[in-house]
């Protein structure tokens, strides 16, 4: 589903923050990326979908090149792609409803959506993905009036929202309470393993993401330094991740 | 620190020399004090029977300031998006802010009289230097408002498959919407002001009436004018600072 190939990143003014990664994600698995702040997790999230632009190297996503595709075809790409964030990113003075609807920008008839005009059936998507996240009461408040833990619901709406083939969440529950964090981390669970959902999530924190993942990807100073189950987690290979203190 | 009796003392140098070239006199102000209090003197009473023609007037200015406000508003929107620094490419931002700096340094009362050399006297010369001027300062507030957003919504927006219209619509005009109202009530505060004035170069409203009794030494009837000027600017205010007060 995502096939990363020599992937570098140098941000300015010379922060190497990815140094090849290889990397080969299948449909349906749930890759937690795990490393330090400052690792890469970040930068290689944001690669994928070229929210970053990589220096080198290749990314593919089902089949299609993300790298080199001109701005209409990396569109098409990207709302095929679902992302979440750590400050959850919504529109503040916006409702719930109207942030989920964010979700269908790359799928809505282009002049309306500027005037605020969704179809129909775009608008009972939206609402049936604020049901999954059991946020279907809140669809009309300010996003700014929800807790940090419902923000983060609607933003996962909102990636489902683009029918999404992968997911890509960045640190989803660092900005959150732990038991909120637990639940966030269920939703996503839940949606990998009811839709087959592809989903990439980085974490600093160690068992969550051997709770949830079914694969742990290790990142350490921007390379790929462990690559396997949860079970193949060793104590020698969190020394690996995380150097020689204790895990963060 | 240590510098600051020798800035202090070139400052003092330099004001010296302002007032010198400029002619500033205390004794030549004290001196004229009794002629501004036989000026003031011989405005009491107002004259009451210009009260119509000062409010038609009054009225007049305040639809210039309010009609150049509103065409300004809504020019000053792409010229605003066209010279932020964060959501311009650099082959559209420099030529704009550029040309906003040109242009936003010449005074509303410059423009009236090019304008009125153009299309004759009355209103309408007012309404248009009021939007030329007005044009360019909003531009340049709005901008600043759109360079001062939060980038996380606009990340979320582009991360959907939205296009460059699209993100503006929804991750930032969504954050800016309320400052730029703000700045628009704001900017008619001070054209109320600036409109009394342009009557004085032919260009309407109120400042006709001033400039008219004022040139034919009839002082009681330019204190009708002025009380009424400072009248509307008040109102102006108070309904506009409260408007305000409300959008932050």
């Amino acid at each position: 589903m995502i096939e990363i190939a020599g992937l570098s990143v140098v941000l300015p003014p010379a922060t190497r923050a990815l140094d090849g990664v290889d990397l080969t994600v299948g449909p349906g698995e749930f890759v937690v990326v795990l490393g330090r702040s400052g690792s890469g997790k970040t930068t290689l999230l944001r690669a994928i979908n070229r929210l970053v632009e990589p220096t080198a190297g290749t990314v593919r996503v089902a089949g299609r090149a993300v790298t080199g595709a001109r701005p209409v075809e990396l569109r098409a790409i990207r709302r095929t792609i679902g992302m979440i964030f750590q400050q959850f990113n919504l529109v503040r003075r916006a409702t719930a409803l109207e942030n989920v609807l964010a979700g269908r920008l790359g799928y809505a008839p282009h002049g309306p959506s500027l005037l605020g005009r969704f179809p129909a059936a775009d608008r009972r998507l939206a609402r049936e993905c604020l049901v999954r996240v059991g946020l279907a009461d809140l669809a009309e408040r300010r996003a700014d009036t929800l807790s940090g833990g419902e923000q983060q619901r609607v933003a996962i709406a909102r990636a489902l929202a683009q029918s999404p083939a992968v997911i890509l969440a960045d640190e989803p529950t660092a900005s959150l309470d732990p038991h909120l964090a637990g639940s966030i981390m269920d939703i996503l669970k839940g949606i990998n393993a009811e839709r087959g959902l592809t989903l990439v999530v980085s974490q600093h924190q160690l068992e969550t993401a051997l709770a949830y993942a079914s694969r742990i990807v290790g990142l350490r100073r921007g390379r790929v330094v462990f690559d396997g189950p949860p079970s193949s987690v060793t104590p020698g290979a969190v020394a690996t991740i995380y150097g020689d203190g204790e895990p963060a | 620190m240590r510098r600051a009796p020798a800035v202090v003392f070139v400052a003092a140098v330099g004001l010296a020399w302002l007032a010198w070239d400029t002619g500033a006199d205390p004794v030549r102000l004290a001196r004229g004090l009794p002629w501004i209090l036989d000026f003031v003197r011989r405005m009491v009473p107002p004259d009451l029977r210009v009260l119509p023609a000062a409010l038609a007037g009054a009225l007049t200015t305040a639809e210039i300031a309010l009609l150049g406000t509103a065409v300004a508003a809504g020019l000053a929107l792409p010229l605003g998006f066209a010279s932020a620094r964060n959501v311009a490419p650099p082959a559209v931002f420099y030529p704009a802010r550029a040309g906003l700096n040109f242009f936003r340094s010449v005074d509303t009362l410059v423009y009236a009289l090019v304008f009125v050399a153009a299309v004759g006297l009355g209103p309408f010369p007012g309404v248009l230097a009021v939007v030329a001027y007005t044009t360019t300062t909003l531009a340049k507030l709005y901008s600043e408002a759109i360079e001062g957003i939060d980038p996380g919504p606009v990340d979320a927006v582009t991360a959907t498959g939205a296009t460059r219209l699209q993100v503006l619509r929804f991750g930032v005009l969504p954050q800016v919407l309320p400052l730029f109202l703000s700045y628009v009530l704001y900017r008619l505060e001070t054209n109320i002001r600036a409109a009394t004035v342009l009557g004085f170069v032919g260009a309407g409203g109120i400042g006709f009436y001033l400039q008219t009794y004022l040139r034919t030494i009839d002082y009681p009837a330019a204190a009708t004018v002025l009380l009424v000027t400072v009248a509307m600017v008040m109102v102006v205010d108070a309904v506009s600072s409260r408007l305000r007060d409300r959008l932050v």
